[in-house]
């Protein structure tokens, strides 16, 4: 017996044909919604990147996204480091915009390690002169953060500048050596 | 953000309909035009299909012509099934049916998907189209107006 010959209703061919409809219809939009949720994320260097400067403090370390620190405070004296990390911005195109956040602080608020420091401040400079910064001071057993909210503005690297961070230290006469202060700070770059 | 391969998963719809409703109207058309509308539709599976596996290698302005290709075949195919029971068949009130029903929904959404599409990309068509297209529709307008006010006019151009 041929297929051709073999007799169909209208209502089963349309059956087959729903059937058939709903299948693709289904298909077509599981396609579809895997194609909306295929983000790409392709690895790239940052556009504001880090990097070594002449007055970074020994044992640091710094990386194209992130860097770390290792200063020192001596009491009763400001401790200066000129240009501890470049901040350089390597689009030749386009200026970007970063701001300094406060992320976390040890030793934490109330606790008497505390007053083993006078003020941290994190300067940043261009090749102008000063143009902002993010400073921790002391108070009793509390850090005061200068802008209170703990994040400065967005400032706009020029296309190719390079800007960078001065940091200094000071402690007072009586604080305790071998007390270690770690601060967390976040660049936010607006790319 | 609106993809272009929405035009290929809606001309592929638009195929299944016709598949659909050319099966229950059986006796006004060719056997095998359901089952040809019904692999046109699958071709549109495929197009999302390519589209999918070549994601990265096709950038989105070739993506969007080759969509919009596929959606204007569906529409011309809609409105040549809209002809085809008006002057060939003779089915006018069918006809009208279908123009209403599936003609003008289909076309409507779709020059409106279009559109969005293109200004959610910031891309600029021609004013001249739009032109055209305001002219299509006041014409479009007028007849059905003159048809509706006065029905045996339409009787009279068919006599001649």
């Amino acid at each position: 017996m041929k297929i051709a010959n073999i007799k169909m209703t209208k209502w089963t061919k349309f059956l087959i044909l729903l059937l058939a409809s709903l299948l693709v219809a289904t298909a077509n939009a599981a396609i579809f919604y895997s194609l909306t949720m295929q983000p790409q994320v392709s690895v790239s260097t940052p556009v504001l990147k880090f990097s070594t400067a002449p007055d970074e403090p020994s044992g640091s370390t710094v990386n194209d996204a992130w860097c770390r620190l290792t200063a020192k405070s001596y009491p009763n004296a400001t401790l200066t480091y000129e240009q501890a990390v470049y901040i350089n911005n390597t689009d030749d195109s386009n200026a970007h915009s970063f701001m300094l956040k406060h992320i976390s602080i040890t030793p934490t608020n109330g606790t008497s390690a505390v007053g083993n420091w006078t003020s941290i401040k994190f300067l940043v400079y261009d090749s102008s002169g000063y143009v902002f910064s993010l400073n921790y001071t002391v108070s009793g057993t509390d850090w005061i953060l200068e802008p209170s909210s703990g994040e400065t503005s967005h400032y706009s690297v020029p296309q190719s500048a390079g800007w960078w961070i001065r940091l200094e230290t000071l402690s007072p006469a009586a604080a305790t050596t071998g007390n270690d202060c770690g601060i967390q700070i976040e660049v936010d770059v607006l790319e | 953000m609106l993809l272009p391969e929405l035009f290929a998963m809606l001309s592929s719809d638009m195929f299944l309909l016709l598949s659909l409703l050319t099966c229950l109207l059986e006796d006004r058309f060719p056997k095998a035009v359901p089952y040809v509308y019904q692999i046109a539709a699958i071709m549109g599976f495929g197009h999302l299909v390519v589209s999918r596996i070549f994601l990265t290698v096709f950038d989105e302005y070739m993506r969007f012509w080759y969509n919009l290709f596929y959606l204007a075949v569906a529409l011309a195919n809609v409105v040549a099934v809209n002809l085809y029971l008006a002057v060939s068949k003779k089915r006018w009130t069918l006809a009208k049916v279908w123009s209403s029903a599936v003609t003008f929904p289909t076309v409507f959404i779709s020059i409106m998907l279009v559109y969005n599409y293109a200004y959610l990309q910031g891309a600029a068509f021609p004013t001249l189209m739009l032109n055209l297209l305001v002219a299509l529709v006041v014409v479009i307008l007028g007849i059905s107006l003159t048809v509706f006010l006065s029905p045996k006019l339409l009787e009279k151009v068919r006599r001649g």
